[in-house]
């Protein structure tokens, strides 16, 4: 038997770690998936606070907590998706596409704003709906599925309101529901709503049948659906999921907002798998956290603030975020942490 | 290998055959799209009998395996379970019935943890409306305590990762889970592929105390000699047709491997 030349990673079985229970303290904190994304959201914040007088002001606050919430939204379905194995990039398009929807029936053409809004969601459900369809029952990738619907809401996005602002100025009781100001605080609905989503769906995939099976159908889906788990069910539920989010979170931010244009929800699809990733999330699915997306929602929207706050041009952000996530990704790589399981 | 293996000889046993096989196959033929693969096969396994299934690659063996599991629904030929007929939809209507199959590769989802792998597919949940609550208490106990009974001392919690069990390990877990639930059939797949001698001698006690329970076992091995210390009766597949079923003690494992290789041979493999 020849010694191995470089150890084993540590995601790897070794006979050292059976029979010695402690481990590294570490370790130990990487087997909390949202302590190391959490962890970095603080330095974040730190770091920011220490460099502008602003980023505790209530606009800064403003900003920051309605950006994060709207992206994390889209990225709890994104996240189910994910750790059940696919991925979906039309939910950008679906971002502008369902609350389009949603203005045209109601603004336009004066529907009841909670009937069109219903209308809307339901189009949002029927968009995950069909990539779900397309990929499980002809068996391609979600990637090039997805990326059709893209092509299809982008186009139907163009055709739906052709280069126009859709504005809402009458007040209105849906739109106060998803984008209106919590009392006198400097927070809006969205934060709210994501509280909710979020804490729904931490139960959902950790305390529910549902979620275990979400999980084992992205893990090792033969093996899951020899156990007799419906995994293409799972699947395309999750698309719909999917779907629901992205379009609710873009009606969200039309509430917010109060108009929107087909541009609304640009680079959303990357945004939400970005914070799943840093978040914890697997690309190769079977692991992932709620919590952790969130917090991977907010490090985005912090840092695209943060440096605006501190004189660096706005779009730059993406840049940033752009080495940051490669980072997280070898790091996490390095570590091992896509061998993480759920306890 | 056979010393090693000696504690696993069951041939003490005699299986009883004149009652109701708890599974059979009569007439089954299967095709992958255009393509047959299996062809008229008609099989039965009694209670308490291990049934061994060998053959070149491409015999058909895990096609079978599969037919038998619910996962592949035959084109042809009926199938009875305990003396009903009956015609599984998938997997999990198979499972319910009592089926249990442990596949080489898909025993186990490394991205669970030992529990929730336990009762992955089945389950202990609360309804609460539309919701399934899992009883994650509840099915850590019952967990932790087939385990225990296993053997299994190096698990010190059913929140363990399956990742830290070896291949035996694994199918020995696997195994237990089938017993667990009730079995009445288990089905195989090369348990003891790429296993040292000491963990396929702890896979093969497994099969046999499934055996000595009253289980029928349909089992796919390619290691001959780890197929006739368990086997009652050996089936000879080739290119999914039965050519020959075997009592236990008609063959040795030299004849059994020379049959397989010049049946294989006559067909210019």
């Amino acid at each position: 038997m020849v010694a191995p030349i470089e150890p084993p990673p540590l995601a790897s079985v070794s006979p050292m770690r059976r029979t010695a229970p402690q481990r590294s303290w570490l370790h130990a904190m990487l087997d909390v998936p949202e302590l190391p994304p959490g962890l970095g959201l603080l330095a974040v914040v730190l770091f920011f606070s220490l460099q502008t007088n602003h980023f505790w002001s209530p606009q800064t606050m403003t900003a920051i907590s309605t950006i994060s919430s709207t992206i994390a939204i889209v990225a709890v379905g994104v996240t189910m998706l994910m750790i059940s194995g696919e991925f979906d990039l039309s939910v950008g398009q679906n971002f502008a596409f369902t609350p389009i929807i949603w203005a045209i029936l109601f603004v336009s053409n004066g529907l009841n704003e909670w009937l069109s809004l219903i209308v809307a969601l339901v189009c949002a459900v029927c968009v995950g709906v069909v990539n779900g369809l397309v990929t499980t029952m002809f068996g391609i990738p979600s990637f090039i599925a997805t990326l059709g619907m893209f092509f299809v809401l982008e186009g139907l996005n163009n055709l739906l309101i052709s280069g126009h602002q859709l504005i809402m100025f009458e007040p209105s009781s849906a739109m106060a529901a998803l984008g209106g100001r919590i009392g006198h605080s400097p927070f809006y609905m969205p934060l709210f709503w994501m509280a909710v989503i979020a804490t729904g769906f931490w139960f959902v995939l950790t305390r529910l049948r549902y979620g275990n099976w979400t999980l084992a159908t992205g893990g090792q889906r033969g093996a899951a659906k020899a156990m007799g788990v419906p995994t293409e069910r799972i699947k395309r539920l999750n698309f719909a999921l999917s779907g629901l989010f992205g379009g609710l979170a873009g009606c969200m931010q039309f509430a917010y907002i109060r108009g929107v244009t087909q541009g609304q929800g640009q680079n959303y699809e990357l945004l939400a798998i970005t914070a799943a990733v840093l978040g914890g999330t697997s690309l190769f699915g079977g692991s992932g956290t709620i919590w952790g997306s969130v917090i991977g929602a907010f490090l985005l929207a912090t840092i695209q603030i943060g440096l605006v706050l501190i004189g660096v041009p706005g779009s730059f952000y993406v840049t940033f975020i752009g080495v940051m996530l490669v980072i997280v990704v070898i790091a996490n790589v390095r570590l091992g942490r896509f061998g993480r399981f759920q306890r | 290998m056979s010393a090693a293996l000696s504690g696993t000889d069951v041939s003490a046993n005699v299986v009883d055959r004149s009652g109701e096989p708890v599974f059979e196959l009569h007439d089954v033929s299967h095709c992958y799209g255009r393509n047959p693969v299996i062809f008229g096969v008609s099989l039965a396994v009694w209670p308490g009998e291990v049934v061994a299934l060998v053959g070149d690659n491409g015999a058909g063996k895990s096609t079978l395996l599969k037919i038998f599991a619910g996962y592949l629904q035959p084109t042809a030929g009926t199938l009875r379970f305990l003396g009903r007929d009956v015609r599984f939809r998938g997997p999990s209507e198979a499972r319910a019935a009592g089926i249990e199959a442990v596949y080489q590769d898909l025993a186990m989802i490394d991205q669970l943890s030992l529990w929730r792998n336990f009762f992955l597919g089945k389950e202990r949940v609360r309804r609460i409306g539309p919701l399934r609550l899992l009883e994650r208490e509840q099915m850590r106990r019952e967990a932790t305590g087939a385990l225990a009974e296993l053997g299994l001392t190096r698990i010190r919690s059913a929140d363990e990762a399956v990742a830290t069990l070896s291949g035996g390990e694994r199918q020995s877990v696997a195994i237990t889970r089938a017993m667990h639930f009730g079995a009445k059939l288990l089905l195989l797949d090369e348990p003891t592929a790429a296993l040292s001698v000491r963990e396929t001698r702890n896979v093969l006690t497994s099969i046999s105390r499934a055996r000595g329970l009253g289980l029928g076992i349909l089992y796919i091995d390619h290691n001959m000699g780890h197929v006739l210390p368990v086997a009652d009766r050996i089936v000879l597949l080739e290119l999914g047709r039965v050519v020959r079923v075997m009592e236990r003690g008609e063959v040795g494992v030299e004849e059994l491997k020379d049959l397989i290789d010049t049946r294989g041979d006559q067909f210019g493999k």
